[in-house]
């Protein structure tokens, strides 16, 4: 796992304890076409993008922004 | 700082504290106060009243001398009736005027000075006039004389006994303003202390009233949402009330809600996904 990817597992963490890893994963495969593990700065915009989308259906609308937001500064 | 639960309560507990030691120490604080001016007043107006007293009882004195004196001119000789009789009077004269220059510096009003001021001048001019009295009996000359100079000391002792009089009078009224002012310093007083117990009684109700809800709001708001999830609902935002220990049990509990929910989605679409298989 490249250390960008541990970064965004670290920085989700606090939002999705233990689902974190799987959460992730599902966006990075489902609309990035990669792992988690594959993760490279280019793609932390549309990473940001569907956490804010998918993450507002699990948690509060503004949680979701939040950690989109700090994805995206990433 | 962060306030953590413990942080809230200690704070809520010394305010409480300090809050009943201010009412207590206003308390004390009047009562010394009440205390301290009734026995001043007290003190002031007994010593006024006692010594004006004082004053009438030596005037009676010196008078009655006096005459004794007088009357014993013919029998002793002028000499030593002066010697047997005069010489307490003068005694009692300058009692007089101690009592009064004692009194003039102890009386709390302007008008009560001026009042006991009036006994020294009337006491000196008691002694002039006895001591004109005394010049002519000692002469074997002019009893006109004799006469007008114990008209004059007639008067003199009147006016004299007069200001100890008023004197008594005004001790009276110091006594009675005594009076008045320790009633009037006790109703300050209850009314210092009530409003100071009203409003710390206020205080402590409005400190005891946000601690509770500080505490207990976010601990019924984590029930709620800790009774809705064991049902099953997981639809419920768990809100973050305050940044302390509540606040960051309330962050796990949502943590927790969103990774079940996740779960469950996840568990949902397997499932979809295997009975669209099955189906094919």
């Amino acid at each position: 796992m490249s250390a960008l990817s541990e970064k965004v597992v670290a920085i989700s963490k606090p939002y999705f304890g233990p689902a974190t890893e799987a959460f992730l994963n599902r966006q990075c495969k489902a609309h990035l076409n990669i792992e988690v593990a594959a993760l490279a700065q280019p793609h932390l915009k549309e990473l940001s993008k569907w956490v804010q989308t998918s993450g507002a259906l699990l948690m509060d609308a503004a949680k979701a922004a939040e950690l989109a937001g700090k994805i995206a500064n990433l | 700082m962060k306030l953590t639960i413990k942080t809230k309560l200690i704070g809520g507990c010394t305010g409480l504290l300090l809050v009943i030691l201010g009412v207590a120490g206003i308390g004390a604080l009047s009562l010394f106060s009440l205390r301290k001016s009734a026995f001043q007043t007290t003190r002031v107006g007994d010593r006024l009243n006692a010594q004006s007293l004082e004053i009438q009882v030596h005037t009676l004195q010196a008078e009655g001398l006096v005459r004794e004196y007088l009357n014993a001119i013919k029998k002793l000789g002028a000499e030593q009736a002066k010697e047997t009789y005069l010489d307490e009077a003068e005694f009692e004269v300058n009692e007089i005027q101690n009592l009064a220059a004692n009194l003039v510096k102890i009386s709390p009003t302007e008008e009560l000075r001026a009042k006991f001021a009036r006994i020294p001048v009337a006491a000196g001019e008691y002694t002039q006039a006895l001591d004109n009295v005394v010049m002519n009996a000692g002469k074997t000359g002019d009893p006109e004389e004799l006469k007008q100079s114990l008209g004059a000391y007639e008067k003199a002792a009147m006016a004299l006994r007069e200001s100890a009089e008023d004197g008594e009078v005004g001790g009276k009224e110091a006594s009675q303003t005594s009076q008045l002012e320790i009633e009037a310093t006790s109703r300050r007083s209850v009314l210092l202390v009530s409003v100071a117990s009203l409003l710390g009684m206020a205080l402590a109700l409005t400190m005891s009233i946000t601690l509770l809800r500080a505490i207990l709001l976010p601990v019924e708001h984590l029930k709620e949402v800790a009774e809705n999830v064991s049902m099953g609902n997981l639809d419920l935002a768990v809100r973050r009330f305050s940044d302390d220990e509540i606040g960051e049990l309330a962050d796990s509990f949502s943590r927790m809600v969103t990774a079940v929910k996740f779960f469950r989605m996840e568990a949902e679409s397997s499932q979809t996904e295997v009975e669209a298989g099955g189906v094919r």
